[in-house]
């Protein structure tokens, strides 16, 4: 009785004014994904310190927060906002201003495609997305991309020479990357039958790491190079350029920018969930049946964090041009080839 | 085999008349003022026929009594023959000038800058003098010169004011008299130069081109130097290096302080190379006061330079290997953990971690306490089994052979015309070593490889130092085996004065050939303490092997090198 009270003037108002409704969802939607987004990213930079931690025998963050060192960004994160927000005097300013904007919105814009796990209901598994999008692939592989031109607005913006390589080696490895990684995702696309990531989950009856497993692999490498991580981390490496494109950048911008990545990150690692390790997909969990495809879909999302972190604890850095040279002449050609084989694949199943 | 008297009568008898002065102080060691204008075919002629290839440095005598400049050209051979020859010219006090070595060998060039320099000795055909080590400033004021006051005012050209205050220190001021700057009479004694950025500008070529600066405050330097690359895109065209940040004159201040207060300056030129530095300076003094060090000195002096060369072997490499994998690849965080076992034993008889001051002219310290063979036993086991694992793990990752392999070439005749010595050197095919070519303490009884590689390149260079973290590791049981009871310090005078007269020490320092130069007139302080240190060498060879690299590998071109800034400025 209590709740058709307050559901029943909510479904009058959505049916009399469509817009208004909608327009208040999409901002309740926007400020879940953005708060889930940023703490799920807070929680990426602690999980980074702790694991590369053991990884180098030391212990990590532990002081602040408990012996975990849980609110060590807090404090990280309050020391940024209080800093002076300082412009050099040589930089392009809009440009310089904007650039940690971009990437923000950058962000945003995939977020709000991808869906963020899903619940079981009675049976049905409702995803949890924002905008369900029909080409939700492709658009977060075109979204992502707008990345690079934050950072070569910020590297182009400093006015700085440091930051200017850093920009131009963030663009060479971009351009080279993002066409093996799309080749990927159409590959993707054409055994699902759907570019619509929803789609593409509930047709992973059998995983795309079994499917497509070369699909994986360069979809996986040319992640980390769009994440711009170890050893793919050309375009900010701080013994040759000091920090590449942010080298001008302090206090709460460059904390801005510094955040896009980890947040990027967490973004990647869902694309990669969804398009290969099957989304929300496993065996219902009794008792928590609701949360069941929740739990399976966070497991793989930390799992492939964790992967990245310790690839990032035990690789050296590529060389610029060894990064394009592996991207057109090694990573082009094969993703060709799996597309060729997912397309035989997805004939002989479909 | 060659020796210093085979050497002596081939030169008298190619320019009869040139050697005005000689002593033959050992088999190995040849000292001789020759004539000042035959200088430069003496020493082509010692390179092109007795092998004398490698030019090892040069020293400043300021002889203030006899009115008089010697600059010491040291000559030696690479494995050819064990002879070092020491070259004396003398040149009048009043107009110094001695001719240039740069034609017949490169690395003269820097050498000579920093004699010129210090003491305002003119090097007729240099290709370039200018300041090396010193501030423009201070150039023309020749600092190392006997008769040097103090900072002179660059405005007013004067001196510094000596004032000692009532408590007795001397306080020293600098009088700016605002009147002389107003009129004008400022002096300008200056010699006039293009100043190192001017330099580099100068050279800049198109507009595609410009200068990108690593240093003096940067992530690839080990202390503050300035690498300028002229750079096209990613490639570099041209590098230059600029040192001097911290140039802190030891060799000056070892010349104002007794023997013993020397002890811990040396420490400090290099911090990862304490002993070695200890040693040299010590051994030099022996060899003037011609005492024997007793025997299980000699070996607790082998021990623990064998150990500061593993620790910093695995630091040096660890640190490189962190520069061209970020700060959170694993295995730079794990070398300085193995690091840790190995400084603890030094620890354990010196007292200190990095600077030990330890060695002592006719001995060391104190003795090795108990139980410091099993620990360093222990410690040495973990050092061998994860230098191991670390060989195997370069070994298989192929990532590493990408970045690392075919990068930084040094061919061994370009090696050896460079100077450098040391593990770069040895990568090249040469099997220099110090503790080899000029044996000191007890290292001819013991029984150890001397590590080389054919490549030349990064990888080769850091294969060099894992090898030889083992091979000192067998050192190091090989003495604690042998070592024998006895006394550890020879008795020596309180005060030590050395006779008077000049000494050459050679040591193999972590990095490569220190010889310490040292010249005593009978009192308790040297007249001259000449350092000749590696990284000056790998310095120097620097700019050329970074050009037509790319800029990512220009950080493992130059942190293959394992440099020290601190040695390179002294």
């Amino acid at each position: 009785m209590v709740l058709s009270t307050i559901v029943e003037p909510i479904t009058d108002f959505v049916a009399q004014e469509p817009k208004i409704a909608g327009l208040i969802i999409g901002l309740i939607a926007a400020a879940i994904i953005s708060s889930v987004t940023n703490v799920g990213a807070m929680g990426i930079v602690w999980l980074e310190r702790k694991v590369l931690g053991d990884m180098t025998n030391r212990f990590g963050p532990s002081r602040v927060g408990t012996r975990w060192g849980i609110l060590q960004l807090v404090a990280d994160a309050i020391k940024l906002f209080t800093k002076e927000d300082s412009i050099p005097r040589g930089a392009d300013k809009p440009v310089y201003v904007w650039a940690p904007i971009v990437a923000c919105m950058t962000t945003m814009l995939v977020a709000a495609v991808l869906p963020w796990g899903a619940l079981n209901i009675g049976g049905v598994v409702y995803p949890l997305v924002a905008v369900n999008m029909d080409i939700s692939a492709f658009f977060v592989e075109a979204a992502l991309s707008l990345m690079a031109i934050a950072a070569f607005m910020a590297g182009w913006g400093s006015n700085n020479k440091y930051s200017m390589l850093g920009a131009f080696r963030g663009i060479a490895r971009m351009i080279s990357y993002e066409v093996p990684m799309g080749i990927c995702v159409i590959s993707v696309a054409v055994m699902a039958h759907s570019l619509n990531i929803v789609e593409i989950v509930e047709a992973q009856s059998i995983w795309y790491i079994i499917a497509q497993p070369l699909g994986f692999v360069i979809f996986m490498i040319a992640l980390i190079t769009d994440l711009g991580r170890v050893p793919f981390d050309q375009s900010e490496a701080e013994e040759e350029i000091i920090a590449g494109y942010v080298t001008e950048y302090g206090g709460i911008r460059w904390g801005l920018l510094y955040f896009q990545e980890y947040i990027t990150m967490l973004l990647g690692s869902v694309l990669l969930v969804h398009l290969y390790l099957g989304g929300w997909n496993g065996p219902t969990i009794p008792v928590i049946t609701i949360l069941s495809p929740m739990i399976w879909f966070l497991m793989k999302v930390i799992l492939v964090l964790v992967f990245l972190i310790w690839v990032r604890g035990s690789l050296i850095r590529f060389r610029i041009d060894q990064v394009t040279d592996l991207g057109w002449k090694w990573l082009l050609p094969l993703s060709l080839v799996n597309l060729v084989w997912a397309v035989a694949i997805g004939m002989y199943f479909a | 085999m060659t020796t210093a008297n085979d050497v002596l009568s081939a030169l008298q008898s190619a320019f009869p008349g040139a050697i005005q002065e000689f002593r033959v102080e050992a088999d190995n060691r040849l000292w001789a003022t020759v004539d000042p204008n035959k200088i430069v075919e003496i020493c082509e002629f010692l390179r092109d026929e007795q092998d004398f290839d490698h030019y090892s440095g040069a020293a400043g005598v300021d002889k203030i009594d006899e009115a008089l400049f010697e600059v010491t050209e040291i000559l030696a051979s690479h494995g050819a023959h064990p002879v070092v020859a020491l070259l004396k010219v003398k040149t009048p006090r009043d107009a110094p000038s001695v001719k240039s070595l740069t034609d017949l060998f490169w690395n003269a060039n820097w050498y000579e800058r920093e004699i010129w320099e210090m003491f305002g000795i003119n090097f007729e055909d240099h290709p370039g003098l200018y300041p090396l080590l010193l501030v423009d400033e201070l150039v023309g004021s020749w600092p190392w010169r006997k008769d040097f006051k103090g900072y002179p005012d660059y405005n007013t050209n004067e001196r510094v004011l000596e004032i000692i205050n009532p408590d007795g220190y001397a306080e020293y001021k600098i009088s700016p008299t605002e009147a002389e700057i107003e009129a004008g009479t400022v002096p300008e004694t200056r010699p006039e130069y293009p100043t190192f950025r001017e330099r580099e500008i100068m050279e800049l070529e198109t507009e595609s081109e410009m200068i990108l600066h690593l240093g003096p405050q940067h992530a690839i330097v080990p202390g503050p130097f300035m690498l300028d690359l002229k750079v096209d895109g990613e490639r570099v065209k041209k590098a230059y290096l600029d040192v001097g940040y911290i140039h802190k004159g030891i060799e000056k201040i070892l010349e104002n302080r007794t023997y013993i207060q020397g002890i811990p300056i040396t420490d400090r030129m290099c911090y990862l190379a304490a002993l070695s530095n200890n040693e040299a300076f010590c051994g030099a003094i022996e060899r003037l006061m011609e005492i024997e060090v007793p025997e299980r000195a000699q070996y607790i002096r082998v021990i623990l330079e064998e150990l500061s060369r593993i620790q910093s072997h695995l630091l040096g490499t660890g640190e490189f290997l962190s520069l061209i994998g970020g700060v959170t690849y694993s295995p730079f965080q794990w070398m300085i953990i193995d690091r840790e076992e190995t400084v603890s034993c030094i620890e354990s008889v010196t007292g200190a971690r990095i600077t030990h001051s330890f060695i002592r002219p006719g001995g060391v310290r104190n003795d090795l306490p108990d139980g410091f063979a099993e620990m360093t036993r222990s410690a040495l086991k973990t050092v061998v089994d994860k230098t191991n694992e670390y060989k195997e793990l370069f070994l298989s990752d192929s990532m590493y052979e990408m970045r690392m392999a075919g990068i930084g070439v040094l061919s061994p005749e370009e090696a050896r015309r460079l100077g450098v010595s040391g593990p770069p050197l040895r990568a090249s095919d040469t099997p220099y070593d110090m503790r080899r070519e000029d044996p000191i303490l007890v290292y001819p009884d013991l029984d150890f490889d001397v590590i080389s590689r054919k490549e030349g390149d990064s990888k080769a260079r850091v294969e060099v130092r894992l090898d030889e973290i083992i091979e000192s590791c067998h050192i190091v049981e090989q003495c604690l085996d042998q070592i024998p009871g006895g006394p550890i310090q020879e008795k020596v005078p309180k005060k030590i004065k050395p006779n008077p007269g000049e000494a050459y020490y050679r040591v193999e320092d972590p990095r490569g050939e220190m010889g310490i130069f040292l010249v005593s007139d009978g009192t308790d302080k040297p007249v001259k303490v000449k350092v000749r240190g590696p990284v000056f060498a790998y310095f120097q060879a620097l700019p050329p092997l970074l050009e037509g690299a790319y800029v990512a590998d220009v950080v493992a071109i130059a942190g293959s090198m394992d440099a020290c800034t601190s040695e390179v400025d002294r």
